[in-house]
């Protein structure tokens, strides 16, 4: 067994659900998201979200709008689409229960 | 001293070393294979590209105001070679991709008479263009029937326009050797054509 890619893949697997977390009632700039993920050491290099970011556009989760900055170019700001919220609570809800079940495990 | 070449990344404008716009090139290119397969792809490139462009403008000051090598290949270690951008359903498209012999039908732009679609089938099948605009030309003349395929043909074929896809076209797997060939061989017959 490796380690670090069982924690690799524990990451990519909440991965998703980090981003609709921090998306979850403001929109934000792609660096904004990339650090938060980098504060919650959920991602190593940052090229791992745009892909991301795209999918979860492409499937109706997210959108996105041009918003002007003054420090230069137009800057898209995301943000979550009822379908979004709706797709985050309940992985909300699925998170619980894993953290449910791991900790009932842990007791035994 | 050293040459600087001017480019434009996602809006801003930076002067580069040579050796440094190299390395860049050839990044984005790789990126730009290990996505070839994913829906919107061209949107994920940008998006990188203006992430380049942010933390390149972070490393310039008053008194540095051109990138070099060094910052080239910090910047990539912050953002991740292909095979270290890890995602799930991506992996799969890019074996398919570089997967010896992957093989595709396209129209060959660089050949063409018309749309290029009897060009890129005979490269396709490896066989010599006049065969397949032979039959074609038969099939028109009795009946019509190869001008209607041809217009099918036309319609359904993509064109092959990226370095990768003109490589797919041939069935060789894509690599960066390959790519490499593949530029220079069209850099040289620019050249023969204008007699340099």
């Amino acid at each position: 067994m490796d380690l670090e890619n069982t924690k690799a893949q524990m990451r990519k697997g909440i991965l998703e659900y980090c981003i609709l977390s921090i998306l979850s009632g403001n929109s934000c700039y792609a660096s904004d998201i990339i650090k938060g993920l980098k504060e919650g050491k959920v991602i190593v290099v940052e090229g791992t979200l745009y892909p991301l970011l795209t999918r979860l556009k492409n499937a109706g989760l997210l959108s996105y709008r041009w918003e002007e900055s003054l420090q230069g170019p137009p800057r898209k700001y995301y943000e979550l689409t009822a379908e979004g919220v709706k797709y985050l609570n309940e992985l909300d809800s699925s998170w619980k229960e894993l953290v449910e079940s791991v900790s009932l495990l842990r007791k035994k | 001293m050293k040459l600087t070449l001017s480019v434009n990344l996602g809006g801003y404008s930076f002067n580069i070393d040579d050796d440094a716009y190299e390395e860049l090139r050839r990044y984005l290119k790789n990126l730009e294979i290990h996505f070839a397969g994913e829906e919107n792809n061209s949107e994920i490139l940008s998006d990188i590209e203006t992430r380049m462009a942010e933390l390149f403008r972070g490393k310039l000051t008053a008194y540095k105001q051109v990138i070099t090598i060094s910052d080239v290949k910090e910047t990539i270690s912050v953002l991740g070679n292909p095979e270290d951008i890890d995602d799930s359903t991506s992996t799969s498209t890019k074996e398919k991709f570089t997967s010896p012999g992957y093989h595709r039908m396209y129209r060959d732009p660089d050949k063409r008479m018309l749309g290029g679609v009897c060009a890129g089938m005979a490269a396709y099948w490896n066989i010599d263009m006049w065969i397949m605009r032979g039959i074609f030309f038969v099939l028109a003349m009795a009946g019509g029937l190869g001008v209607l395929m041809y217009i099918i043909l036309w319609v359904v074929l993509p064109e092959a326009k990226t370095t990768a896809q003109k490589i797919e076209m041939k069935g060789e797997p894509v690599n960066i050797q390959n790519i490499k060939d593949s530029v220079k061989n069209e850099v040289e017959t620019v050249r023969k054509k204008m007699n340099l």
